[in-house]
């Protein structure tokens, strides 16, 4: 039987280091930091989780900013399996096929934009759960 | 709900001491527009200034980056304000007169993040793919209040009310101008609807919003519709400003405040009703990212064309990826409603046109309308005059690094336009 989750089987995978200054204690979910990870490799892990049954819990290709635009993705699957999920499956392996689609952009981002695309990935995440992202900014690590 | 919408055609704008629309004309002062912004406090703590300029079809004019496009509107008679929630209260709007100075709108730019946002050109090949190269621009460029880097949210508010700010004190200015044309507009309740338009097929408008975070908000009456249950409106009242755009991502799909003034679905809608169909009402849904939030809003969505009897529906998106799950979920199961459902997108179907257009898909999403391709290049020459900056245009949407040549010309995809693939169809470019 599929039960609605509750924070507690929230497992969010980052490589945007806002995520964990802004939300790390702040909640009963669990912080995966992933730094070395890029934005592909994020969507792999996760949808490796959910062919061996985690649950997704936010859509992968949350925003309007391009996969090849930002090199930070947040998402969350559940902490512990719960069986697998068709809906999810497709979901993740065509958010990797949109992913591929686009071409890369080659530029390196000064910091200023780096870190208006953590704002964003942040505030998207904060939204999906409820979050209150200002209140987070407000006290960042 | 009945609305009269008096049209006062603006064939250009002019600086000048005076505020006032006299033949066609608005003459404006920008510094009664400014002190009328700065009388809110969240514009006055976050904008440290205003400047302001005009831009008139077919000059070399480049206008970036651009937040949001408002047409300025004034209620004359009948409930509330223009924008009820946020600029006047609460009140129901939609029904009365309205007039609308046509033919102009007020055009927010500045930055905001150091990405995103959109171009309008207003000759060349860029100003065929905006609708904003066709009307007369009252440009108004905000600079943030020092230390907004960590209060963008703020800043993002600030900036929005600013520019209803700037509409409304234009609008006002209409209210005892005589218009050149008038419209009426009028949807029924559903047994009288059924009894004047007996035989008529009954259709409604699924109206998505951008509901996702900072600069993918869509607000109704002044309600973030994020926490929103899926719910009917009466098109007249997005006439009068019920649904405001926070959204400043992926210039192309965004549907600005303009866009939702003058949605062309329920421009056409309005066309046919009593004719070949009897328009029901407007749907608004909305499109999170957590998953649950989806099927809740979808099975809403379902569930109100089954309760309203629909024959038929007409549902549009706004955004890129995440939505397209909302836009798949809708179609899928208002069909399997029996509701007959068509589908308005854009697509990004990569550089060549080759790979598949949509995020999600579904068979019982089966009559689809494009808005265009957003990976289409174009190169955009260089204009005379930039009214904003071009300091982004490399990170732009639809940009790449080079983006900006040497020469001031740009080679980017059409995502970088504003409104050059709008996902309610309010553009020039479909396929067949």
């Amino acid at each position: 039987m599929a039960l609605m989750g509750s924070e507690r089987d929230y497992l969010i995978l980052t490589n945007n280091p806002l995520v964990p200054a802004c939300m790390e204690g702040k909640g009963k979910f669990t912080i995966r930091f992933l730094a070395e990870k890029n934005f592909r490799e994020i969507l792999v892990l996760a949808r490796d989780m959910v062919y061996a049954g985690h649950t997704l819990y936010t859509h992968p290709m949350a925003g309007s900013v391009k996969p090849n635009e930002t090199p930070y993705k947040s998402l969350i699957v559940s902490v512990e399996p719960h069986g697998f999920d068709g809906t999810h499956g497709e979901l993740m392996s065509n958010a990797i096929a949109v992913f591929d689609k686009f071409t890369p952009i080659g530029w390196e981002l000064e910091e200023r934009i780096l870190k208006d695309f953590q704002l964003i990935d942040y505030t998207l995440l904060a939204g999906a759960i409820n979050f209150d992202a200002q209140a987070g900014l407000s006290n960042k690590k | 709900m009945k609305l009269e919408l008096g049209f006062i055609q603006i064939n250009d704008i002019q600086f000048s001491k005076e505020c006032k629309v006299e033949s066609n004309t608005l003459y404006i002062d920008p510094d009664a527009v400014k002190a009328f912004m700065y009388e809110d406090d969240d514009v006055k703590a976050w904008v440290k200034d205003f400047s302001f300029d005009i831009a008139k079809p077919g000059e070399s004019v480049r206008i970036t980056p651009v937040k949001d496009v408002i047409e300025p509107r004034v209620k004359v008679e009948g409930s509330g304000g223009v924008f009820p929630g946020v600029i006047n209260k609460v009140d129901t709007v939609g029904s009365g007169k309205t007039h609308v100075l046509r033919g102009m709108a007020v055009v927010t730019a500045g930055k905001i993040v150091g990405f995103q946002e959109g171009i309008i050109d207003m000759s060349g090949p860029g100003a065929e793919y905006t609708p904003f190269s066709k009307l007369n621009d009252f440009v108004v460029v905000a600079e943030p209040a020092e230390g907004y880097q960590d209060h963008k949210h703020d800043y993002e508010h600030a900036v929005r009310i600013a520019g209803l700010r700037a509409a409304t004190f234009i609008g006002e200015l209409g209210r005892n101008v005589k218009p050149d044309e008038t419209q009426e507009f009028e949807t029924y309740g559903i047994k009288e609807g059924i009894e004047k338009l007996p035989g008529l097929p009954r259709v409604a408008y699924v109206h998505m919003l951008q509901t996702q975070g900072l600069l993918h908000d869509t607000y109704v009456y002044g309600v973030d519709a994020k926490r929103t249950l899926t719910t009917i409106i009466n098109p007249t009242e997005t006439m009068d400003g019920a649904i405001l755009s926070g959204n400043c991502v992926s210039a192309c799909d965004k549907n600005t405040t303009y866009h939702h003034l003058n949605n062309p679905v329920v421009a056409e809608l309005f066309a046919q009703h009593g004719k070949k169909i009897n328009y029901v009402c407007n749907i608004i849904t909305n499109e999170n990212v957590y998953l649950a939030d989806k099927q809740r809003s979808s099975d809403w969505t379902a569930k109100l064309c089954r309760l309203l009897d629909l024959d038929g529906a007409i549902v549009s998106q706004e955004g890129f990826g995440n939505p397209d799950t909302d836009l798949i979920m809708n179609a899928k199961k208002i069909a399997l409603q029996g509701v007959k459902t068509t589908i308005i997108t854009d697509e990004y179907a990569g550089q060549d046109g080759k790979s598949q257009s949509l995020a999600d898909a579904d068979p019982l999403a089966d009559a689809v309308v494009t808005g265009g391709n957003a990976n289409q290049v174009i190169i955009l020459p260089k204009m005379d005059k930039v009214i904003g900056t071009l300091d982004y245009v490399d990170v732009i949407a639809g940009g790449h690094a080079g983006s900006l040549r040497p020469d001031g010309t740009i080679e980017a995809e059409l995502q970088i336009i504003t409104g050059a693939t709008n996902e309610m169809g309010f553009n020039r470019l479909s396929a067949r």
